[in-house]
């Protein structure tokens, strides 16, 4: 199971920090994110009729880092000790 | 040889104009610019089919590659690179926007995606097209004002920060056009939608 | 006129007088207003022998043509001198409210000269100008000077220094609206030697606009991009700026314990969430802004503006503190004294490690969030330790044999994002014009945002050209002057487009870029004619050499190198980084160099 840490209103709008999800590839475990917290879909998700991420559907300026690492991948392999942070879009100075 | 990263990059948006019609097997080209360095297709090789030995590295104001021939698009690239902020530059034929510059000065799109981000293509004009200084400074020119403009019967350019904005805007072109020419067909009176609408063709 | 308003106050204070003439319209079209008519004026007024603390250095207040126009977030201003803090150009900009109103009293510049034999305020009433006496006031904090003068956000708008100014603290700033600040670089101490305390400024003259009905048009396409834009729509309104502490902390490039790592385990304690669910009152904004990045934050102790990401990480992750209130209460502290937060904080972490490596003879240790407020006092009235740091850490290291631990380039302190984990941003410090400064260019948004697309932030080849085209983009959106974060939302093409609209030239979009790029080149050229050097265009050897040893930068220096060769080549610079003959011509700056 990965750790999937949530940032800035994913928080609020998930109601948690931080969870462990099962997924091969990065986007199987934030389709399994969704599942578990569906109110996450609208922030996460480009609403579509058919599929879930895995194919490029995750919003864009959604910021997923994989162990750190910026990541545009969604079909990145997870492994178990891996480390998945996702951030709404945002920016500063 | 190139960075595997920037030929798998390059690779990509080349399979994906040529299955989205907007280039025939050889046509088109893609580019970008690392630093004062240029990364260009080869002459004659086929977007829709790259491989790495068809992506040619040369210097940004002369050809250093040991290569005859990058492109016979060279020069323009080149000349864009010089002229105008571009750090990438997608040139294609897409089949719909080169129609309708046929028989107009510009396009104003009709579509919230192409309104919203283009707002209006300048049509230029240029018989001699490939290679020759005039139509590079004309190109670079028009490209200094407009992030993608249309060349009369030919194809367009666009340019951005990277290859991904630059085909972002050539796939929008087409888009649009595909929605007016239907709009053609279905013809029936317009409704008008978005705010402000009349400025666009002043953008 | 349409735009600018084709006017120059100057006031001088040794002679305590003042006058006004015509502003040089071929100049303002080469350099529009802001950082470029500021820096094309320094060029003219400031040279090499001038030290910056003497009469002879100038204080330049620019605003540009979009100002108080109302289009979204024309309100910000730019003031430039030379730094007594690198010794470089140096502008400092600020938003608020005062910028509008220097607009409206009617001028597009004021410059002030000299030095005033007794303190000063200035008031500038429309074109009534007048000089009066400051001693009843010198002396005084910022809230309450802003306060007595009058501050009233819409009508009479004060901008002062406060003690740090006056007892010529090198990383002073100067303050406007109250907690609004123009910083870097320490201007504070530049009026500060002048003896003068404040300028208030009150104005009835709204900017003509050329076409209005396409201006018109390119405000209503600009709401409607900053309310599409999710970061200017949600994330900033919501969370501010100190929404990056987290996003820096994750991927490994927050520089922690003055850089000597690049993740800090209190990250989380002092991050945007947590400033939201349990400080924050409300968001604000400054002059027609739809964004609304303001903090207001609340403690125990204080009520007020900030604080921003790069605060809360100077006083925080650098530091090695993770106690936010504490962090708040001396982002209020730094406002009313008039000190720059960023130099502030780095400047004690410099002290910290110093200390805790003996170097230096003191109790300041990583983690002490209860000397930071002693601290800052102590620096703005140079007070025992205080003294040693209120000039910035790069005196300090120095002082105390240990320069590599100032985490500065020309001695501006650096803000959050380590290099090691940005190779972009390593570059953009070592070349930027004021020092170690993130705003002239900021990469994060490409290296880690994903805007408009990721790229790789550990690539070197082809970095100089996203760099360089940035600090170009930058130094023209400097010049306009509007907020970067508009820039979020709304590409350049609508800034040159709407500069069209408002001053009835049109500048393509390049064209505009373009002005950015001969405002760099300008300030190159200043620094320069300074003595600066390539190897000037550097950055501390523990970001060259030490790699962070755990993290995601883990194992990566930055390799500075290969990309600043690649950088002078790409801007058309000799390997000197002198900018050739070729790029002056193209530029329009050849006559400056060659004496014509």
């Amino acid at each position: 199971m990965a750790l999937i840490k949530l940032f800035a209103n994913l928080r609020k709008i998930a109601g948690t920090k931080e969870t462990s999800i099962m997924g091969a590839s990065v986007g199987a475990v934030v389709s399994g994110l969704v599942k578990r917290y569906p109110a996450l879909e609208a922030s996460l998700l480009v609403r579509s009729p058919g599929g879930l991420p895995g194919n490029g559907q995750i919003r864009s300026h959604v910021i997923i880092t994989l162990n750190g690492n910026p990541i545009t991948d969604l079909n990145l392999v997870v492994t178990e000790e891996d480390q998945i942070a996702i951030f709404p879009p945002m920016a500063g100075g | 040889m190139v960075d595997p990263r920037i030929y798998d990059m390059f690779r990509e948006i080349g399979r994906d104009l040529y299955t989205a019609n907007m280039i025939s097997s050889h046509g088109g080209n893609l580019s970008i610019r690392l630093g004062d360095r240029v990364i260009i297709k080869r002459r004659g090789a086929m977007l829709g089919n790259l491989k790495q030995h068809d992506l040619i590295e040369t210097r940004l104001d002369k050809n250093d590659s040991g290569v005859a021939l990058a492109s016979t698009e060279l020069l323009v690239h080149r000349t864009v690179y010089l002229n105008t902020p571009a750090l990438a530059i997608c040139h294609c034929h897409p089949r719909t926007a080169v129609a309708f510059s046929l028989s107009r000065d510009e396009i104003v799109p009709i579509d919230n995606e192409a309104s919203y981000l283009l707002k209006k293509i300048p049509v230029i004009t240029e018989e001699f097209a490939s290679g020759t200084p005039q139509m590079a400074n004309k190109v670079a020119e028009a490209l200094t004002n407009y992030k993608i403009i249309m060349l009369r019967g030919h194809g367009s350019f666009a340019i951005g920060q990277t290859l991904d904005d630059a085909f972002f805007w050539s796939s929008t072109l087409e888009e649009a056009c595909q929605i007016m020419l239907f709009t053609k067909q279905i013809n029936e009176p317009f409704i008008e939608y978005r705010g402000m609408s009349d400025s666009y063709s002043k953008f | 006129m349409n735009g600018w308003n084709g006017k120059i106050l100057e006031i001088d204070l040794t002679t305590q007088t003042h006058k006004e003439y015509p502003l040089d319209m071929e100049m303002a079209k080469q350099f529009i207003g802001g950082r470029g008519l500021g820096a094309r004026l320094l060029w003219d007024l400031v040279g090499p022998e001038v030290d910056p603390l003497s009469p002879e250095n100038v204080l330049i207040f620019t605003n540009g043509p979009l100002t108080a126009t109302g289009y979204q977030t024309s309100n910000r201003f730019s003031v430039t001198t030379k730094s007594p803090l690198t010794g470089t150009v140096l502008d400092a900009n600020s938003g608020g409210f005062w910028g509008m109103q220097f607009k409206k009293t009617g001028y597009d510049v004021l410059i002030v000269r000299g030095k005033s034999p007794k303190p000063v305020w200035i008031e500038i009433k429309d074109s009534v100008v007048a000089i009066n006496d400051a001693s009843e006031l010198w002396g005084m904090r910022v809230y309450a000077i802003t306060e007595k003068l009058g501050q009233n956000n819409n009508k009479r708008n004060v901008l002062c220094i406060g003690p740090a100014g006056e007892n010529l603290s090198r990383i002073a700033a100067i303050m406007n609206d109250r907690e609004r600040a123009a910083a870097r670089g320490g201007p504070g101490a530049v009026m500060g030697s002048k003896n003068l305390k404040a300028i208030v400024v009150e104005g009835s003259t709204r900017p003509e606009v050329d076409d209005k009905e396409r201006y018109k048009f390119l405000m209503y396409e600009t709401k409607k991009l900053l309310a599409a834009s999710p970061l200017t729509s949600q994330a900033l309104p919501e969370f501010g700026t100190v929404v990056l502490m987290n996003i820096m902390n994750n991927i490994g490039a927050l520089a922690t314990r003055n850089h000597q790592q690049t993740q800090f385990e209190g990250a989380e304690a002092i991050s945007g969430e947590e400033l939201t669910e349990k400080y924050l009152v409300k968001n604000a904004s400054c002059w027609a802004c739809p964004i609304g990045c303001t903090r207001i934050s609340k403690t125990e102790k204080v009520e007020g503006e900030g604080p921003e990401f790069e605060t809360t990480w100077a006083f925080g992750a650098q530091c090695g503190v993770d106690d936010l209130p504490a962090i708040i209460e001396v982002n209020s502290l730094c406002n009313d004294l008039g000190l720059d937060t960023i130099s502030a904080g780095s400047t004690i972490a410099c002290a910290m490690e110093l200390s805790e490596k003996g170097y230096l003879d003191s109790d300041l240790r990583f983690g002490r969030a209860d000397m930071l407020a002693g601290c800052v006092e102590d620096m703005a009235y140079r007070r025992d330790l205080g003294a040693e740091l209120a000039d910035g850490s790069l005196r300090l290291a120095t002082k105390y044999g240990h320069p590599e631990l100032s985490m500065s380039t020309k001695g501006l302190e650096f803000p959050a994002y380590d290099p090691r984990g940005l190779q972009g941003q390593g570059l953009l410090y070592a070349t930027s014009n004021r020092g170690g400064c993130h705003m002239r260019g900021n990469m994060i948004g490409l290296e880690v945002l994903g805007l408009p697309k990721l790229i790789d932030r550990f690539q070197v080849q082809g970095k100089s050209a996203f760099v360089i085209l940035h600090q170009n983009s930058n130094a023209a959106i400097d010049s306009l002057v509007v907020c970067k974060f508009t820039n979020m939302g709304v590409a350049d093409e609508y800034f040159a487009r709407v500069l069209g609209a408002v001053t009835g030239i049109p500048y393509a979009t390049g064209e505009l870029i373009k002005v950015g790029e001969r405002v760099w080149n300008l300030e190159r050229l200043y620094n320069n004619r300074e003595g600066f050097t390539p190897k000037d265009d550097s950055l501390p050897p523990r970001l060259l050499t030490e790699a962070p040893t755990d993290g995601p930068s883990k194992g990566w220096v930055s390799h500075l190198e290969p990309m600043l060769k690649e950088y002078y080549r790409t801007r058309g610079w000799d390997e000197n980084g002198v900018p050739t003959p070729k790029k002056l011509a193209d530029l329009g700056l050849n006559k400056l160099v060659s004496g014509g």
